[in-house]
């Protein structure tokens, strides 16, 4: 599938030295991603894919746009308060680039849902607020065999991490009891965006084969306390999700 | 010995309340700086449960549930509480 004269034009600047490759690029456009929540960090996460090229890209976000979500959602506007956000959000993204697909979901897909949409893509993106759906979007990419990248932000820290199945650490074998959850979470938008920015360069890195993944790190941002970490992440041979070695 | 300590992710703004560093006798291990930690904070800010561990960038499991590892001087604790968002 090669590059139309008028992709060329647009990706010129991600093409070249230290960036991607025409053939990257190519890979781009064949890809597909699913970005599960499209709020604070999927929403600039989807954008970043859509403006870089990933030929098809679902995003999945359930409930209505309500204002306190504007101070990080930048899908959103003041127009879309009280809408449903995937149909909005993906109108936005398909206004950013004409040469992208844009699926929408307007609900949180349960396990099977879940298993399904990742067996039609080759990268998940995760940003939900709960790590039950995180779990489960890790579950999913295991099973189907692609790699996860999960993205998590509280107040001005975020959280980074790339799962390379059977390789490398999956989300359960770093959490293997569940978190507690915490609905209304303190966040500023800045490192929501950054955040996700960040899970969509690796993204964009995994599908068009360039650069080295954070496969097997997490990368700690601390906005508050101005440090990063980063960590090397150890697969738990127990662990009831991704199972020993291979 | 003295080993640096970082913690991070939810509840960061209470981090003042973490030593920044710790001495512990020679020979300690992990459980043993956590046991220090513990003792150290108010009861209202202990570390949870599934918060990650990390030595000198080396993941190391969650407070409750980690390896056996020996400490050196120098050594960096992270701790990361789980953050989720959206």
């Amino acid at each position: 599938m090669m590059l139309t004269p008028e992709e060329q034009q647009r990706y010129a600047r991600q093409m070249g030295s230290g960036v991607l490759s025409a053939e990257g690029q190519q890979r781009l456009k064949r890809s597909a991603a699913l970005v599960a929540r499209v709020g604070g960090m999927g929403g600039p996460a989807a954008l970043c894919l859509t403006m870089a090229g990933v030929g098809r890209i679902i995003i999945a976000h359930g409930g209505e746009l309500i204002s306190p979500d504007l101070n990080r959602q930048l899908l959103g506007s003041e127009a879309a308060l009280g809408k449903p956000r995937a149909g909005h959000f993906a109108e936005t993204l398909r206004g950013m680039n004409r040469f992208v697909t844009v699926e929408s979901i307007d609900h949180e897909p349960d396990e099977g849902e879940t298993f399904e949409l990742a067996s039609r893509v080759d990268v998940i993106v995760s940003c939900p607020p709960t790590f039950a759906e995180r779990l489960r979007l890790n579950r999913a990419a295991v099973r189907a065999g692609i790699p996860l990248i999960d993205a998590a932000q509280w107040g001005m820290s975020g959280t980074l991490m790339a799962v390379e199945p059977g390789k490398t650490a999956c989300l359960e074998c770093v959490y293997p009891e569940e978190p507690p959850f915490e609905e209304m979470f303190p966040v500023v938008g800045a490192i929501s965006s950054a955040t996700g920015s960040l899970a969509a360069l690796e993204a964009v890195k995994i599908l068009s084969g360039t650069g080295k993944p954070l496969f097997g790190r997490m990368l700690m941002v601390d906005g508050f306390q101005g440090r990063t970490r980063s960590v090397e992440l150890r697969r738990d041979p127990r662990c009831p999700c991704c199972g020993p070695p291979r | 010995m003295n080993i640096r300590v970082v913690f991070s992710g939810r509840g960061y703004d209470r981090a003042e309340s973490i030593p920044a560093s710790l001495d512990l006798p020679p020979g300690s291990t992990l459980s043993d700086a956590l046991d220090l930690l513990a003792k150290r904070l108010p009861d209202e800010i202990q570390l949870p449960a599934a918060c990650l561990i990390a030595v000198s960038g080396k993941h190391a499991g969650t407070v409750a549930r980690h390896e056996a590892c020996p400490l050196g001087e120098g050594d960096e604790l992270v701790l990361i509480a789980p953050v989720a968002g959206g």
